[in-house]
C-alpha cells in the first residue's frame, strides 16, 4: 500500500476557485480524511485523484505512479488508476447481481472464470454478504448496498481506496455501525485510505489524521486530538465542534503561553499557547473544557477561575449546558455535573485554551 | 482471509482495441456530416446562378433576386404566417385546457382522455389531412349532409382559419404534453400553500396553478410555430382549390413546375426558411432555460385536491370526447369508408357503391405496391439505426469527456426545427455533389431513409436524454474506476439500463419514419416510391380511392405499432417526449 501525494492542486470553476492550493500526504495504511462543507472542495479533490476531474494546476501521485501532473501534461484516464472507490450513492449497478457486480472489475481484468468465482466469494465473505451473491440491488438494504460497494471496490486489491461520504444515506444507528466496521476493515487490511465527509463526528472518530478544508483551501492538517484541541485558527475551531470563542489583547507571557485581558472586561485569561502572540487575539475554548464549581467551592482558585450568572441550564441526557456570564463574558459549559444556584464559579484550564488568531 | 490473502495482484486492465476518443471523434463527426452536411449544398445552390450539376457557373445572389421581386413568394409567407399564428393559438389554449381538466379536475374519465389526445400527432399526419378532407371538405361527405339534409354550415377547412383548425387539432398534444408535464413537476405546496391561505381550489388554479403555467405555454407555442410553418400536406391538399398558397407549397410549386430544372430560387427560399426555423429554435433554447429558472425542484405531484368541475364533470366529458370524434375517429373512418366506395357521397348509400378496386390497385400497382415495402423496410432499417447511433451520441454528449460534446444536444436537436422539405432540397444536393456515394443513394430506397432518419433523429434524442439523466453518473464513474474503459463502461452499464428508452426510441422511430413525408417528395424516383410522397402524388393525380385505402394502411400499422410496443415494452406514452 503506497502513500498519496496531493501537491498545489488548484482548480476552478468559473469564478469560483473551487481548489486553492491543495496540498497534503497521506501515509501509507492510513486513514485520512477531508472534512468540511458542501462546496469546500474535499468532493473535488477525492474525483481529482480518482481520475474523474483535471485539476488546472498541480500533481497526484500515487507511490511512484504520477496520475496527474499539470506541468508534464500527465493525466492518467481513471480507469487505469487502479483505484477502489465508494460513492455517496454506492452506485451499485442495479441490472447486475451482487456477484456479477464484484465480478465485473475482474472481468476487465481478465481473469478465469474460475479464478473470478473463487475471488468473488472470499471477498464477499469479507464483508458478511456471502448468502446475498445472487440478489439484485434493489433487493438489498442501504447497509447492505453499502457492504456491496465496498466489496466492488476491493475485490481488485486496488492501491489505494477513496470512501466519498459513504455513510450519509444511512440512518443514525446503522451509521454508527458502519463506521466502525469500515474502521475496523481498513485497519485490517491496512489499506491507504482518503475519506470525505461533511460530519466531524465521522471525521474524529474514524480518522488517523484530518485535512480540514474551506473554500478550495486546506485550513489545518493534523490528528483528530489535534484538531480539536489545537485548532489553529478560527474556522477550525467553529467547524469542528462547538467552541467559545473569547477576544483579548495580549498583555503578557506565562509559562511557555501568553496572557490574555479580555476584551471589554476585567478578567485575565491565561493561556498555555501561542506563544509568541501579540496584538488582537482569539481564545478557543470547548465548553466541556469548562468546569463549572458553586459559588462556595474553593478547590479550584486563582488563575482563569470567575464567578458566572446563570442565565439557562439545559439538561441533555448525558451532561448538562449552562449558559453563563462572568461578567460581559457570556461562556456556554457543558459539564456532567448539575451545579444549584444563579451564581457559581467557572474555571478554564490554561491548557485547553487555544489562540486561533 | 487474512491480510495477505487480500493483498493478491492483479492484473492491470488493458487498454481497449478502439480508443474511446476514435469512437468519440468518429460520432461527433458523423452528427455534424449528417446535420450540417446537407445544409452547406443548399446554400451554395442559392448563390449560384445555374444548378450545381451543371458546369460554369457563378456566384450570384440572382436567385435571391428573383425569390424577393416575386410578389407570389411574400404572399405566401402572409399565408404562411397567420396560418402558424392561428394554429398555435388554438393548438396552446386547446392543449392546456385539456392539460389543466385531465391533471386538476375531477373530470369524468381524465386518465383515458390524457391518452387519447396523443393520437393526432402520432397517427400519420398525410393521411389524416386526406380524411379530414374526405369528410369535412368542401365536397366532404358530413359537409354535404349537413348542408343538404339540415342547411347547416360546417367549418370550411380550405381556408386558412380552417386548414390552422386541421394542423391545431395535430399539434394540440405537444401543448398538452408540455403543460402536463409542468403541471406535475410543479410543487404542489405551493398550491396548498394557496389554499392554507384561504384561497378556494378555483381561486388555486386561476391565480397560481395557471400562470405557473406560462413558460410551458410559451415553449410550447414556440414550437407549434416552428412545426406548423412546415406544414406542406394541409396546404397542397387543402389549399390547392382555393389558390392558397404557403411558403411550403411556393416553393414545392416552384420546383415541380420549373420551366428550368432545379431552380436555384427554391433553394434560396429553402435557405431563407431555414433561417427562420433556426432563430425559433434558438428562441426556444432561451425559453427553455427561463423555464428551468421557473420549475420548483422537490414537489411531489399527485395529492393536489382536485377542482371539482361539480355539474360540469359530465357535460365537459363529453365537449372532450365530441372534439376527439370529430378531430380523430372521423376522419380516420371517413379514410376506411373511402377506401371500400367509388364514391363518398350521401346522396347514395356507401354500401351500393361499395367496391374492392382501391385495395386492388395496392396490389396491383407497382408504385403502391413498391412504396409499401419500401417504406416497411426504410421504417425498420431507419429505426434500428438512428436508435443505434442516437445512442451513441447521446453518451457522447452527456456522458463523456469529449471536448466537443457541448456542441451535440443542439446539433441533434436542431432537425427538429427544420421543414422536412428543406432537408429534402439539402439531401437532393447533397447526394448530386457526393459522386459515386451519392449516385448510389439517389438511386435507392437508402437515400431517402437516409433523409428521413436525420428528420427525426431529435426524436430519439428526446426519449433517451431524460432517461439517462436519470442513470446517475456514479454508476458509470464506478465502471470506470473498477478499469473498464468509456466504451466498455457504456456497453454494459449505461446501455442496459437505458434499454427501456432505446426500446421507446424504436418504437416512436418506426411510426414517425413510417408516416413520412415531405422530405422525400424531391428524393423520390420510379422505384424508390414510399407511401406518404405516394400519396400526395396520386393525390394530386386524382386518385383518391386508393390513396384513401394507402393512407388507412398507415393509421392501422401506426396503431398496431403503438399499441404493441407500449404493451410489450410497457411504455407509458410512447409519444410522451413528443413536446421537449
Amino acid at each position: 500500500m503506497p502513500e498519496i501525494h496531493v501537491q498545489n492542486l488548484v482548480k476552478q470553476f468559473g469564478d469560483q476557485r473551487a481548489l486553492d492550493d491543495v496540498t497534503f500526504k497521506v501515509e501509507e495504511g492510513e486513514l485520512f480524511t477531508l472534512l468540511g462543507p458542501s462546496g469546500c472542495g474535499k468532493s473535488t479533490t477525492l474525483m481529482s485523484i480518482a481520475g474523474f476531474q483535471n485539476p488546472e494546476a498541480g500533481r497526484i501521485a500515487v507511490g511512484d505512479d504520477t496520475f496527474f501532473d499539470a506541468t508534464g501534461k500527465v493525466a492518467v484516464p481513471a480507469e487505469r488508476r487502479n483505484l477502489g472507490i465508494v460513492f455517496q450513492s454506492y452506485a451499485v449497478w442495479p441490472h447486475m447481481t451482487v456477484f456479477d457486480n464484484l465480478a465485473f472489475p475482474l472481468k476487465v481484468r481478465k481473469l478465469k472464470r474460475a479464478a473470478i468465482r473463487t475471488r468473488v466469494l472470499e471477498v464477499l465473505e469479507l464483508v458478511e454478504m456471502t448468502p446475498y451473491e445472487k440478489r439484485y440491488p434493489h433487493q438489498l438494504s442501504g447497509g447492505q448496498q453499502q457492504r456491496v460497494a465496498l466489496a466492488r471496490a476491493l475485490v481488485y486489491s486496488p492501491s489505494v481506496l477513496l470512501l466519498d461520504e459513504p455513510f450519509s444515506n444511512l440512518d443514525a444507528k446503522l451509521r454508527e455501525r458502519a463506521r466502525a466496521w469500515v474502521k475496523e476493515l481498513q485497519r485490517t487490511l491496512g489499506l491507504t485510505t482518503i475519506f470525505v465527509t461533511h460530519d466531524q463526528d465521522e471525521a474524529l472518530s474514524m480518522s488517523d489524521r484530518v485535512a480540514v478544508m474551506s473554500a478550495g483551501e486546506v485550513q489545518q492538517i493534523g490528528t483528530p486530538e489535534e484538531i480539536y484541541r489545537h485548532p489553529t485558527n478560527r474556522f477550525v475551531a467553529e467547524f469542528v465542534g462547538r467552541v467559545n470563542l473569547i477576544e483579548g489583547h495580549v498583555s503578557g507571557s506565562a509559562g511557555g503561553g501568553v496572557v490574555v485581558d479580555v476584551a471589554d472586561s476585567p478578567h485575565q485569561l491565561t493561556v498555555h499557547d501561542g506563544a509568541g502572540a501579540s496584538g488582537n487575539v482569539t481564545v478557543a475554548v470547548r465548553p466541556e473544557a469548562v468546569t463549572v464549581m458553586r459559588l462556595d467551592d474553593r478547590s479550584l482558585n486563582g488563575t482563569n477561575t470567575w464567578e458566572a450568572d446563570v442565565t439557562t441550564v439545559a439538561f441533555l441526557g448525558d451532561h448538562y449546558e449552562y449558559e453563563v456570564n462572568a461578567g460581559p463574558l457570556a461562556l456556554t459549559v457543558q459539564s456532567s455535573r448539575r451545579v444549584e444556584g444563579d451564581r457559581i464559579r467557572v474555571h478554564i484550564p490554561p491548557d485547553a485554551c487555544a489562540v486561533v488568531e | 482471509m487474512t491480510t495477505s490473502s487480500y493483498e493478491q495482484p492483479f492484473p492491470r486492465p488493458r487498454r481497449s482495441l478502439i480508443p474511446a476518443w476514435a469512437l468519440q471523434w468518429g460520432t461527433w463527426l458523423l452528427v455534424c456530416t449528417l446535420i450540417v452536411g446537407p445544409f452547406i449544398p443548399l446554400f451554395y445552390a442559392s448563390v449560384r446562378d445555374r444548378p450545381l450539376y451543371e458546369k460554369g457557373g457563378v456566384l450570384t445572389l440572382q436567385p435571391y433576386r428573383d425569390l424577393f421581386g416575386d410578389s407570389a413568394f411574400w404572399h405566401a409567407w402572409g399565408n404562411t404566417l397567420v396560418f402558424a399564428g392561428l394554429t398555435t393559438l388554438m393548438a396552446v389554449a386547446g392543449g392546456a385546457l385539456v392539460a389543466i381538466l385531465c391533471t386538476r379536475t375531477d373530470l369524468a374519465g381524465r386518465s383515458w382522455f390524457g391518452r387519447l389526445i396523443l393520437l393526432p400527432i402520432l397517427l400519420p399526419s398525410l393521411g389524416m389531412v386526406l380524411g379530414w378532407l374526405v369528410v369535412w371538405g368542401p365536397g366532404g361527405y358530413l359537409t354535404q349532409t349537413f348542408h343538404d339534409r339540415f342547411h347547416l354550415p360546417t367549418i370550411a377547412i380550405d381556408t386558412i382559419p380552417g386548414m390552422a383548425l386541421v394542423e391545431a387539432s395535430r399539434l394540440l398534444p405537444i401543448a398538452f404534453l408540455t403543460c402536463q408535464a409542468a403541471l406535475s413537476r410543479a410543487d404542489s405546496s405551493l398550491e396548498d400553500a394557496a389554499r392554507s391561505a384561504g384561497a378556494k381550489p378555483d381561486r388555486v388554479l386561476f391565480n397560481i396553478t395557471i400562470p405557473m403555467l406560462r413558460p410551458a405555454l410559451l415553449n410550447a407555442g414556440t414550437l407549434i410555430f416552428t412545426l406548423s410553418i412546415a406544414a406542406l400536406g394541409i396546404p397542397l391538399l387543402l389549399g390547392t382549390s382555393n389558390n392558397i398558397v404557403f411558403v411550403s407549397s411556393y416553393l414545392y410549386n416552384t420546383w415541380t413546375n420549373a420551366s428550368t430544372p432545379d431552380p436555384g430560387s427554391v433553394s434560396a427560399g429553402a435557405v431563407m426558411m431555414l433561417l427562420v426555423a433556426t432563430l425559433l429554435l434558438l428562441l426556444r433554447n432561451k425559453l427553455l432555460g427561463a423555464e428551468a429558472r421557473f420549475v420548483s425542484v422537490g414537489g411531489k405531484s399527485g395529492r393536489q385536491a382536485l377542482l371539482r368541475l361539480r355539474a360540469w364533470r359530465w357535460p365537459l366529458a363529453a365537449i372532450l370526447a365530441f372534439y376527439l370524434v370529430g378531430t380523430t375517429l372521423v376522419p380516420v373512418v371517413g379514410l376506411a369508408t373511402m377506401s371500400f366506395v367509388v364514391v363518398l357521397t350521401p346522396l347514395v348509400p356507401p354500401w351500393e357503391l361499395a367496391t374492392w378496386d382501391h385495395w386492388r390497385v395496392l396490389w396491383e400497382d407497382d408504385a403502391f405496391r413498391r412504396s409499401i415495402e419500401n417504406s416497411a423496410i426504410i421504417a425498420v432499417v431507419g429505426a434500428v439505426l438512428t436508435t443505434a447511433f442516437v445512442a451513441l451520441a447521446t453518451l457522447v454528449a452527456h456522458r463523456s469527456g469529449f471536448r466537443f460534446r457541448g456542441t451535440l444536444p443542439f446539433l441533434m436537436l436542431y432537425p427538429r426545427a427544420t421543414p422536412g422539405i428543406i432537408i429534402g432540397i439539402g439531401f437532393f444536393w447533397a447526394y448530386l455533389l457526393t459522386g459515386a456515394f451519392g449516385d448510389f443513394m439517389r438511386g435507392s430506397i437508402w437515400g431517402i431513409m437516409l433523409a428521413f432518419c436525420v428528420r427525426n433523429l431529435p426524436l430519439a434524442y428526446i426519449v433517451m436524454y431524460p432517461t439517462l439523466a436519470r442513470i446517475g453518473e456514479e454508476l458509470d464513474r464506478a465502471g470506470r474506476a473498477a478499469g473498464a474503459g468509456w466504451w466498455r463502461t457504456s456497453r454494459t452499464i449505461v446501455l442496459p439500463l437505458l434499454k427501456p428508452a432505446i426500446f421507446a426510441s424504436f418504437i416512436l422511430l418506426f411510426v414517425e419514419i413510417i408516416n413520412d413525408y415531405d422530405p422525400a417528395v424531391f428524393l423520390v424516383k420510379p422505384g424508390t416510391e414510399v407511401m406518404g410522397a405516394t400519396m400526395l402524388a396520386q393525390f394530386i393525380q386524382g386518385l383518391v380511392g386508393p390513396v384513401s385505402a394507402l393512407a388507412l394502411v398507415q393509421v392501422v400499422i401506426t396503431v398496431v405499432v403503438l399499441a404493441v410496443g407500449a404493451k410489450v415494452f410497457k411504455l407509458g406514452v410512447a409519444g410522451g417526449e413528443h413536446s421537449a
